[in-house]
């Protein structure tokens, strides 16, 4: 059932438009890394390959520059910027970037979508509430740059309503101009007004618990374990740091789980109704201290990492999120995966050095074993 | 509490009064002595609970003799491990306290770092050629001292034969001394025979370890000792073949119905004998009895604990439960392809995972080399503790017959209450007086009132509580064996620091190898002996010093396993991991502090035995 569109929106987000800016995420895959940015091709490429990813659709770097263009901000932004000097590496002119940050987003916040863009993201959202069965879906517009830029840029979640996910998708693309990334463009001597990004639309899981799962031992790099961390509520509070989560170590081969550390996790990322904003809400006493996870979820979670990691043919840094709702194993979704960047890209190198089994042993017999007392 | 450095040194061990004259039982150069006081003092002591974990019977003492000899000498004169030396013995208060001996010059290490090269690489290259000559040898050394003939009785007069044509030149009074010595000669050679390839094998085991580790910092002990165990070992066969004979059972009534019967193993044989279909299965179980019910029913080490072909109830009662079994549909054997399947398959995976080709290359080999040799590790122990112990205590028990038979023992079992350096006394001493004619005495009454003294002592010591380690443990021990064989470990140390401060009553948590995955709860059955298995309930967690392939059948009735010797190797350890039950081994002291009926946890993914209610 993942994102699969009426055969007619297809053509509608091509034809109308010259160039394509919008796609399901079936449609995409890792080559596409440059049109919708790593993590909408890195989630195609998921869902394509068969595995649980939200539900969703991604707009391309096109759609980016289009909005920039034929709205008038990315020339407004350029006008704005004419007079703007600054250092980035000098701490007192911080608050320069952060008064052209607030100026910057205003403008480009200000504006509608071009009606095209507009109708064509409000119909390919309607197609997922139809597809979800139900009428006002609530999803994440999340930011998916070509190139990587963790924690840059910004991500809403629970976006309920075709007007807010415009208006929400207005939001990532403005996030580009945030301080932060201002700062970062000015270090490497980029032009500041513009930094295209892809947007992923991803249908919001319900999460009773979510984490990170690493397709090796992050620790020592033993890539016979998954490390996998996990929190009550939304995944952020994990990614994010703000919570002490859960760990487990378990065996790729014998599906072992070998440690297991239960963590007092103190409070939980979720979406308060009442002001429809996400919160950190304090965990009753005799939660904090329970296990967010069951173990047979712990074991699922292990086969995932492994075919995702046998998928993309290198060690995953993975995100998932376990539905409430719906039951086990089809409540777990995967809503990221990226290569993991400490010990996956070290070279391949030998540890044994080219030894033979009875070097091997040479050099055991002639090795005394030191027990410390 | 304040910490505890050091352990007493063997002077200052306080031993029950009860326990005095022990030293009597040794000769005195297995003892803590005077002129050795000073090595004695420097080195670090601690019990051996793998091969002498009861109070020693003096003649159940040559094989420690035998291979402190043997281990020692392969490692320091043989193959020439260069670092190693061998492991010196003690006996203290009937116990037995082993140490390593320290490293050599580093000019012999060097020497003996090329004759290891030479010799070891030899016999990795021609292994199973080298198995083949070792078995043959050792069979052909087994039957020899089957062969051994004692003489059941002294004759009045010697028979005619003995003269005519031509005197045989000898009687029974030289042939009783002349046929101990072979025998005492045959043990020692067997004892030699036993490490031929030991030490190479656990050598072996520990390079893949390290191996492994390299590769995968994490991996568990548990996971490597599934990657090297093989299946198809002699160890196995004895439980085979009873699955065998009792398949056999239900395919020819009435013998099925015969085994079924609760009634002792000497009748079910009568009953049996009178049957034309009994007398076929019967002449099918003698014809395997040697040698696969050659088997301790214990460890093979001391000769109390019997072997099947003298205690046949137990045999019998693991075929019944089969043959009921059987009935039911159920399978009885262990499926051996599906254990191979399974240790290929983690292999295969493991090495999948690894990065580097020329990694994988070494891997591949460090596995060949561990696999070629490790089996010795698990085929050695059948032929030698099992096969040719029990071979050794039938035939001792003969020479308590004799003994016995002239007044110089009240029962056949209190010769192994003399060392083996005394034995030939009393058979002096019988053959001195039959030799001197009619009415001349012997010295019977001496003999008696020291095995009564001795029984005591030994009673006396099976309650005594012996102190895990002797001396100041060093900052680090070197020897290749210790870790492995004993488990030695900082921890294990540290525990037994912790331990001779606190009453066993009060510990609550024991811990041990992480042996076999799973967390249990239930009561618990200690079971020192095999023939306590009786009481043995299902769905109770079986507590016992160790286990070996006759208590196999008791696994399908436990809920989990925890022993007192034993690493991850230990066949406890491996039979759980087969009918998975959670495991916890080597805790060294699980009989003395948990009592049956007691509610414990097992956690055998951590390695911990939780006292939850005192019974």
């Amino acid at each position: 059932m993942e994102g699969v569109a009426p055969p007619c929106l297809k053509i509608h987000g091509g034809l109308f438009m010259g160039e394509k800016w919008i796609y399901w995420l079936h449609e995409l895959g890792q080559e596409d890394n440059n049109i919708v940015g790593k993590k909408c091709a890195n989630l195609g490429e998921l869902t394509k390959a068969g595995f649980r990813v939200p539900p969703g659709f991604a707009l391309s770097v096109e759609a980016y520059k289009r909005f920039m263009d034929k709205t008038g901000v990315a020339e407004r932004l350029q006008g704005y910027l004419k007079d703007f000097t600054a250092d980035p590496d000098n701490m007192a002119h911080a608050m320069r970037f952060e008064e052209a940050s607030r100026e910057l987003r205003a403008i480009a916040e200000s504006v509608s979508m071009p009606p095209d863009m507009e109708e064509t993201v409000k119909t390919y959202y309607e197609a997922l509430c139809k597809n979800a069965g139900c009428k006002e879906l609530y999803v994440a517009t999340r930011s998916a740059g070509p190139v990587s830029h963790p924690g840059q840029y910004e991500t809403y979640l629970n976006v309920c309503g075709e007007e807010d996910v415009v208006k929400n998708i207005i939001k990532v693309w403005s996030s580009t101009l945030n301080t932060r990334s201002l700062i970062a463009r000015a270090r490497l001597g980029l032009s500041l007004y513009y930094d295209p990004i892809g947007v992923a639309v991803l249908t919001m899981v319900d999460a009773k618990a979510a984490g990170v799962i690493f397709t090796l031992n992050p620790v020592n790099g033993d890539t016979s374990k998954v490390a996998i961390e996990g929190s009550f509520g939304y995944g952020e509070a994990v990614v994010s740091g703000n919570v002490t989560p859960d760990r487990y170590l378990v065996d790729k081969v014998t599906l072992e789980i070998e440690e297991k550390v239960i963590s007092d996790k103190g409070s939980e990322y979720v979406l308060n109704p009442d002001t429809r904003e996400m919160e950190y809400r304090e965990l009753p006493p005799e939660k904090r201290k329970a296990p967010c996870l069951e173990d047979r979820e712990v074991i699922e979670l292990t086969k995932i990492a492994k075919k995702v990691e046998a998928h993309f043919r290198c060690p995953q840094d993975i995100e998932y999120s376990i539905s409430r709702t719906i039951p086990f194993p089809e409540g777990i979704f995967l809503v990221q995966a990226r290569p993991e960047s400490v010990w996956g890209k070290k070279k391949k190198e030998s540890v044994l050095g080219k030894k033979t089994g009875f070097q091997l042993l040479l050099e055991r017999a002639t090795t005394p074993v030191k027990v410390r007392l | 509490m304040a910490e505890i450095k050091k352990f007493p040194y063997a002077k200052e061990v306080k031993l029950p009064p009860e326990l005095e004259g022990w030293e009597e039982m040794y000769p005195h150069h297995r003892l803590f002595t005077e002129e050795m006081e000073e090595w004695d003092n420097g080195h670090f002591w601690f019990q051996d609970k793998i091969h002498a974990p009861e109070p020693m019977y003096p003649l159940d003492d040559i094989f420690q003799e035998a291979w402190q000899i043997a281990l020692s000498q392969y490692t320091t004169r043989v193959f020439c491990i260069p670092p190693a030396q061998g492991i010196a013995q003690r006996m203290l208060g009937c116990y037995m306290y082993i140490t390593p001996v320290e490293p050599p010059p580093q000019e012999i290490i060097g020497e003996k770092a090329e004759l290891f090269g030479k010799r070891v690489f030899y016999v990795f290259e021609n292994y199973d050629n080298l198995w083949a000559k070792w078995l043959e040898k050792f069979q052909a050394l087994g039957r020899e001292m089957a062969a051994v003939k004692i003489p059941k009785e002294l004759p009045k007069f010697v028979p005619d034969e003995d003269v005519f044509p031509y005197p045989k030149g000898t009687t029974e009074a030289y042939e009783i001394i002349e046929s101990f010595n072979t025998i005492i000669s045959q043990i020692f050679k067997a004892w030699q025979y036993h490490f031929e390839y030991l030490n190479l094998a656990y050598l072996a085991y520990l390079m893949f370890v390290d191996t492994a580790r390299k590769l995968f910092p994490g991996i568990k002990e548990s996971t490597i000792g599934k990657m090297v165990a093989g299946a198809e070992v002699s160890m196995f066969r004895p439980e085979e073949e009873l699955c065998r004979l009792s398949r056999l059972a239900v395919a020819q009534p009435p013998v099925n119905e015969i085994l079924k019967k609760e009634i002792p193993a000497e009748e079910k044989i009568r009953e049996l004998k009178s049957t034309e279909a009994g007398r076929v299965w019967l002449e099918e179980m003698e014809r395997i009895k040697d040698p696969w019910f050659y088997v301790s029913c214990g460890s093979g080490w001391y000769h109390y604990e019997g072997s099947w072909i003298n205690k046949m109830d137990i045999p019998f009662s693991y075929m019944k439960s089969y043959v009921e079994r059987l009935e039911k549909g159920e399978k009885i054997e262990r499926s051996l392809t599906a254990i191979s399947e399974e240790r290929d398959r983690i292999v295969d995976e493991y090495r999948e995972l690894i990065k580097s080709e020329d990694d994988k290359k070494s891997f591949d080999d460090a596995y060949k080399v561990v696999r070629t040799i490790y089996r010795y590790a698990e085929d050695h122990l059948f032929w030698v503790e099992h096969w040719l112990h029990t071979i050794w205590f039938e035939k001792i028990r003969e020479f308590g017959e004799v003994l016995t038979k002239y007044g110089l023992l009240k029962q056949s079992d209190d010769i192994f209450l003399f060392n083996r350096f005394e034995v030939p006394m009393l058979l002096e001493d019988l053959a001195t007086s039959w030799a001197l004619g009619v009415n001349a005495p012997h010295r019977g009454t001496y003999w008696m009132k020291i095995a009564e003294k001795r029984e005591k002592i030994l009673e006396a010591a099976k309650k005594w509580i012996p102190v895990p380690a002797l001396g100041v443990p060093p900052e680090e021990v070197s020897e290749p064996f210790t870790v492995m064989l004993w488990g030695i470990t900082t921890e294990k140390v540290a525990e037994w620091i912790k331990g001779t401060a606190v009453e066993t009553k009060d510990i609550t948590e024991i811990k041990g190898f992480a042996s076999s995955t799973g967390i249990t709860e239930g009561p618990a059955r200690v079971l020192k002996l095999l023939e306590d298995v009786v009481q043995l309930q299902p769905g109770e967690i079986m507590v016992a010093p160790c286990t070996n392939p006759s208590w196999a059948p008791v696994f399908t009735k436990i809920k989990a396993a925890v022993t007192d010797i034993g690493g991850l190797t230990s066949h406890a350890a491996i039979v759980s991991r087969e009918y998975g039950l959670p495991a916890v081994t080597g805790t060294g002291i699980a009989t003395s502090v948990i009592k049956t009926g007691d509610i414990i946890r097992v956690d055998g993914s951590t390695g911990t035995v939780t006292i939850i209610k005192r019974a």
